[in-house]
């Protein structure tokens, strides 16, 4: 397709968004991107930064169709999950009958599972969730699934090695463990347990504490016992403003022994957290090499933006919007089933490599109907055969002053 | 289940009986002292201490929002579904006017005073017409669970959704040797024993809870009598509002952070502190707290804490079975 011609298509595309059609479908693509946002419920701390992630990503994407002629504009519709497995089911549906052709989100695995099970699988709508949780992959998704995310399979070996980094040789070294009895802290502390325990390290507990308790005194106090050499709690940020404090009242609470993962990594950590519970510990996140031009470039538009700031995970959220207007543009469709049947053509392992900087050049590669091997701001992806990615990028930070600060990165692999 | 078996429990307590139970509770007293024996010889004395303390401390919580509950179902057969929001809406209050510049303690007690007129104007739109139009038990729980969710929407038009820290001190704590108790938290324990103890001897022994004790018992023989029923069920709202504030206000400032959720989710965890102790019975949410607070958090010295909510319903479940009105069951009379 010529300049002419791809100027025509955009012509095209906006006389049908005014309503002044008629015009055929097949000369441009409209996409719908659906949101599906944590705005409210346990993990609302991060609904606006995956909110401006998405949002960041469809206007870069529009930007680099419209300079590379390439006749795809994308829009997103978004709607709360609420952190409630029905709650996002209908939110699902909501941004489906709303002409979601693929949906970004939600955070918690329950809710994923809801929605796969009750909406996605069976019209082949592709899911990309943000919950990290090895749960989800207990599901037959049939291909719909997609994850930009770790796993926690491989979140626990970056938790092993954040845990190692602070007390050495694990041998004969004493790690308690404490979860919020869900998925996600179920299915990470059971893989970090058995990394720990492959480098001969002993486990205490885990205690897993129920989220609607009035106390967690009795659960704190469990996880202190014995003096361990460190401890790693598994929770949410509601949970551990109450969880924190109980730890500090114990007495025999150090927060320099602690390690937290992603579900706990702020930027700053929020105020009604105590800070004493945080203050020196340390943790793992999903992270983006920040040495990158695909980094640099995705900071910028974030800066540029205003807003909020970095959360966790911000980044894949970017990555998972790309490679669904990338699919689009591959399948000339916004139809979700052929949507989905190109995710694997647009992250191909073995074929010319994209980036965020070079958007435009991959959307021309996909809309011409070639694989292209897009590599995000948090990494190449390689999805294995459930669709998760087989290597990763985690940080590990500290807590300094109230401030994340990131002091490595790390590369965790199976 | 567990509140229809708390409906039966009122609903079947009409048999006299004397005014002071001092079987029930020198039963209690001993069965708890014989356990927490047992406990300290297997775990000793020490984790046995700590558990207890914290067993204690849960027990506030629970009696503190359960003594209104059961006062209005005890008076106004009104399984009041919206309690739980009513705390909410204590606390919100409390930070709405904490943020207008208010300090916190003098708004937390101007917060129970506008919740304690908002429960009475309720009764004015709501329960009033309610009663005069002799709807059943199960038409006004319904109202009130539609009542719960009007409140909480409300809350969270107005203060959003997310999480909300209180900014009060939740690290400060006591301690007693080895042992320790959070500063809070032991305000809320104090608070809750004395609220519940007060709420029982005024029903005994004053002139106003005697008239209260009356209607609850027939409305209108107690009317016929002369009693001012109007003025008993002003009263009655008056105080189970402003203890609801209450016990909101202290959750929040104790717990250090809450959401607008938070009163309905504490709810269940009331109304089973209540129906064990004997619903409608002022003691009752004191020894019902007492019991599943030290039960729950006994338990962690053997089994995983995740279990924590098994052992409160079981405990429920057993009691119920032994004791279908409770542990100080069918005592509407004297509540």
């Amino acid at each position: 397709m010529n300049r002419r011609q791809s100027l025509l298509a955009a012509v095209a595309v906006a006389t049908v968004a005014l309503g002044w059609g008629p015009v055929r479908a097949e000369d441009g693509v409209t996409l719908t991107i659906g949101k599906l946002l944590e705005l409210t419920g346990p993990l609302s701390e991060n609904g606006p930064s995956q909110d401006k992630a998405i949002t960041i990503a469809v206007d870069y994407a529009n930007q680099a169709a419209a300079a590379a002629g390439v006749p795809i504009k994308v829009s997103a519709v978004s709607a709360d999950a609420q952190g409630d497995p029905q709650a996002a089911l209908s939110a699902a549906r909501a941004l489906v009958a709303k002409g979601a052709s693929a949906i970004i989100g939600p955070s918690i695995t329950p809710e994923s599972i809801a929605i796969a099970n009750g909406l996605t699988i069976q019209k082949r709508i592709s899911l990309w969730p943000v919950g990290t949780s090895t749960r989800l992959r207990t599901i037959k998704d049939e291909g719909t699934i997609f994850r930009t995310v770790p796993p926690d399979s491989l979140q626990a070996y970056a938790l092993a090695a954040a845990v190692v980094d602070k007390v050495g040789d694990p041998k004969g070294k004493l790690l308690s463990i404490a979860y919020r009895n869900e998925p996600y802290g179920e299915g990470l502390a059971k893989d970090l347990k058995a990394a720990w325990t492959a480098k001969g390290g002993t486990i205490q507990g885990p205690v897993v504490f129920d989220p609607a308790q009035a106390t967690f005194d009795s659960e704190a106090q469990q996880v202190v016992d014995h003096n361990p050499d460190a401890y790693v709690v598994i929770d949410y940020p509601d949970t551990f403003a109450k969880f924190g404090a109980s730890l500090v009242r114990t007495g025999n609470y150090d927060a320099a022994k602690l390690v937290v993962p992603d579900a706990l990594a702020f930027s700053t950590v929020p105020g009604n957290i105590p800070p004493p519970a945080l203050e020196g510990a340390r943790g793992t996140r999903g992270g983006s090499d920040i040495s990158t031009d695909a980094y640099k470039l995705f900071d910028q538009l974030w800066q540029k933006a205003g807003g909020v700031e970095h959360f966790a995970l911000d980044a894949n959220s970017f990555d998972s919007t790309t490679l669904v207007v990338l699919a689009a543009a591959a399948a000339h469709s916004t139809d979700p089933a052929a949507l989905t049947a190109k995710i694997r053509d647009v992250a191909k392992p073995g074929a010319p490599k994209f980036g965020p900087t070079t958007l435009g050049e991959a959307l021309k590669a996909a809309w011409s109907g070639k694989p292209i091997d897009y590599v995000g701001v948090a990494g190449a992806f390689e999805f294995a055969d459930n669709g998760d990615p087989t290597i990763s990028r985690f940080d590990i930070y500290e807590y300094k002053g109230g401030k994340l600060d990131v002091i490595k990165q790390i590369d965790a692999a199976k | 289940m567990t509140i229809e078996e708390g409906i039966g429990a009122g609903a079947q307590g009409r048999a006299p009986r004397p005014p002071i139970e001092i079987p029930a509770a020198a039963w209690l007293a001993l069965t708890l002292v014989f356990v927490a024996v047992c406990l300290v010889v297997a775990r000793g004395p020490v984790a046995v201490g700590q558990t207890t303390l914290n067993g204690l401390i849960a027990a506030g919580y629970f009696s503190l929002g359960a003594v209104g509950l059961t006062l209005v179902f005890g008076t106004l057969r009104i399984i009041n579904f919206a309690h739980g929001d009513l705390l909410t809406l204590g606390a919100y209050l409390t930070f709405g006017l904490n943020a207008m510049g208010a300090p916190f303690w003098p708004a937390a007690a101007v917060a129970i005073a506008l919740t304690a007129l908002i429960a009475l104007s309720l009764d004015y739109v709501i329960w009033a017409p309610l009663r005069r139009a002799r709807t059943s038990t199960l038409q006004a729980m319904l109202a009130a669970i539609g009542l719960a969710m009007v409140i909480r929407f409300t809350v969270q038009f107005f203060a959003g959704s997310q999480v909300r820290g209180v900014g009060q001190d939740v690290l400060s704590s006591i301690n007693i040797g080895p042992l320790h108790l959070g500063s809070l938290q032991a305000l809320v324990l104090v608070v809750g024993v004395v609220a519940s103890t007060l709420v029982g001897l005024g029903l005994a022994f004053t002139r106003l809870g005697k008239q209260i004790r009356a209607l609850s018992d027939n409305m209108a023989l107690a009317e016929v009598a002369g009693i001012d029923t109007a003025r008993a069920i002003r009263v009655v709202w008056i105080v189970a509002g402003g203890l609801a504030a209450l016990a909101g206000i202290l959750f929040a400032a104790a717990v250090g952070s809450v959401n607008p959720n938070f009163g309905f989710f504490t709810l269940l965890s009331l109304f089973t502190a209540a129906v064990l102790g004997g619903i409608g019975n002022a003691y009752g949410a004191l020894v019902g707290g007492l019991v599943i607070g030290l039960a729950q958090e006994w338990s962690t010295l053997f089994v995983n804490p995740r279990w924590k909510p098994v052992v409160g319903f079981a405990i429920l479940i057993v009691v119920l079975l032994v004791l279908p009105r409770g542990i100080f069951g069918g005592s509407r009379e004297r509540s």
